[in-house]
């Protein structure tokens, strides 16, 4: 094998653990974190690096064809939505009154 | 006699001599005036017809037409857009002019119009900011009655009228709206339908349709063309309220194409930080509800700048309300960045370019405030999430200062022209 497809091989490597990483904090911190507001901020971690390395680990895998390029407008689509829909739920529990963890609150 | 009167002075002061002396002539006794904003609209003909036969009836002797930017003086095409919205109050008060002489007759004397443009040392954002400045202009004038268009929308892609009326009816002044028909009834949300829009729109799923598809068979061709058509019909008139131009658009899509490694780049550093904070045994989080007033435009903008701070994880637009995001953050380090404003020059550099980007921080315009916790500044807003308080109560000092920076800066043109008829 080539330098370049030994050097591909091994940033799709590191590209998958990375987005393995953020997903698994991701998810740590939607058990640990007290409140809903919260839980969105890390919620939408997993969406942005998460499936965000992840994506990129397939472009590169895939290289230059069709699929790669739907691989890029995903990843752009879900850099669009995910911050929508964070929002969406965020503004509904502000709108139904939850008022955001503060540091001292006993819920948890 | 009757005078016309137009003054640009942002206050709404009317200086012209012949105007104050005719006011000071009328001295004693009070003068029924009438506030009538004015914006380009298919019953804006049968308002002012409308507005001058009440006038000619005796009901007012007063009528101010007046304006309201949507925009800021000093946004890049500022300039263009008051000298349209100048044209169209010239237009306004010449329909005005006409009517009176039809009436004519001992009836039509008496009658002062005067034209104004306020409201261009800020961005106005919702109803209320609205209502804040008709409102002031009214006070100042001595008016206590204002007449609205039924199709009145100011901010061009979102029906405010309902709104409008709803927050007019919490302030002393009498409201109506004026009994002119209806030629047509748009839906919320829609735009006007352009030539240009169906363009863009139609070109821009033609064009994603053959990303997934292949651009060299013909049946995808016959597909792609017809998915495109019904994606343009039902579409162009949500996805753009304003017309896609040249060079605005390109301009922005370059300078959009420098902000997406410069956003990368602090997803990934915060990430770094949300996740460390995450994984600590201790759990060091400090979370609260915060404050920030932006400046930048109402629509795509804002929307931008609120997904891109959603973007970053630690801070979170959980509401925008007018030009108030209310932002959750995670940890103070987050909560610093958001005062530090970053995103929010960013987003005015995508947007109107490099020289509109230099700007003072949140932090240094006092616009923020922390509603949570021992630093607290401002009380929680959790009431008024339900529309249950005024949001004069909510933006506080700080805005207040900032719009009085924003009234020296600002610069009045202050030519006034007087008909004497």
């Amino acid at each position: 094998m080539d330098a370049v497809g030994t050097l591909r091989v091994w940033l799709i490597v590191a590209f998958t653990l990375l987005g393995l990483f953020f997903s698994l904090v991701s998810m740590t911190g939607v058990l640990r974190l007290p409140d809903v507001y919260s839980r969105a901020h890390t919620a939408s971690q997993a969406d942005t690096l998460g499936a965000g390395f992840g994506l990129a680990a397939v472009a590169l895998a895939i290289g230059l064809e069709g699929a790669g390029f739907k691989t890029v407008l995903l990843l752009f689509f879900i850099f669009v939505t995910n911050p929508t829909a964070a929002h969406a739920i965020s503004r509904a529990a502000f709108e139904e009154g939850i008022v955001p963890w503060t540091e001292g609150d006993d819920r948890r | 006699m009757w005078w016309v009167t137009d003054t640009d002075d942002a206050n709404g002061a009317v200086t012209d001599d012949a105007g104050a002396a005719e006011t000071d002539a009328a001295g004693a006794e009070r003068r029924p005036t009438v506030v009538v904003p004015v914006e380009p609209s298919p019953t804006l003909r049968a308002t002012v017809a409308h507005v001058v036969e009440a006038a000619v009836d005796g009901e007012f002797s007063v009528v101010h037409f007046v304006e309201i930017a949507s925009w800021r003086d000093g946004d890049p095409g500022s300039g263009d857009r008051t000298a349209e919205a100048r044209r169209v109050l010239e237009r306004v008060v010449a329909w005005a002019e006409a009517d009176l002489d039809d009436a004519d007759g001992d009836t039509g004397d008496g009658v002062t119009v005067v034209s104004t443009l306020i409201g261009a040392d800020e961005y106005l954002f919702g109803p209320d900011d609205y209502v804040d400045v008709i409102a002031e202009y009214a006070e100042d004038q001595g008016a206590d009655t204002v007449v609205l268009d039924p199709e009145y929308t100011p901010v061009g892609n979102t029906a405010l009228l309902q709104p409008l009326e709803f927050a007019l009816s919490n302030t002393p002044l009498a409201v109506r709206t004026a009994p002119v028909g209806r030629p047509t009834r748009r839906e919320r949300l829609r735009s006007e339908a352009t030539g240009v829009r169906f363009a863009a729109m139609f070109g821009l799923s033609l064009a994603f349709y053959f990303v997934l598809g292949d651009p060299l068979y013909w049946f995808d061709w016959v597909t792609g063309v017809a998915t495109a058509v019904i994606v343009s019909i039902t579409l162009s008139q949500i996805s753009f309220d304003a017309d896609p131009g040249v060079p605005r658009t390109p301009q922005r899509l370059v300078r959009g194409a420098i902000y997406v490694p410069v956003l990368l780049y602090e997803i990934v550093v915060a990430n770094l930080v949300v996740a460390r904070v995450i994984l600590d045994p201790r759990l060091p989080i400090d979370p609260t509800l915060n404050r920030v007033r932006v400046i930048v435009g109402s629509g795509l903008p804002l929307m931008t700048l609120a997904n891109s701070i959603t973007l970053t994880p630690g801070t979170l637009t959980v509401r925008a309300r007018d030009s108030n995001l209310y932002v959750h953050s995670l940890v103070p380090w987050a909560r610093e960045g958001l005062f530090d404003g970053s995103l929010e020059r960013w987003t005015r550099f995508v947007y109107y370019g490099r020289s509109a980007a230099r700007l003072p921080t949140p932090r240094e315009r006092e616009d923020y405030a922390v509603l949570q916790g021992p630093d607290a500044t401002e009380e929680l807003p959790i009431a008024a999430a339900d529309g249950g308080a005024t949001p004069g109560d909510e933006t506080g000092a700080p805005p207040d200062e900032a719009a009085a920076t924003a009234d020296g800066d600002e610069t009045n043109a202050g030519d006034e022209g007087v008909t004497d008829e």
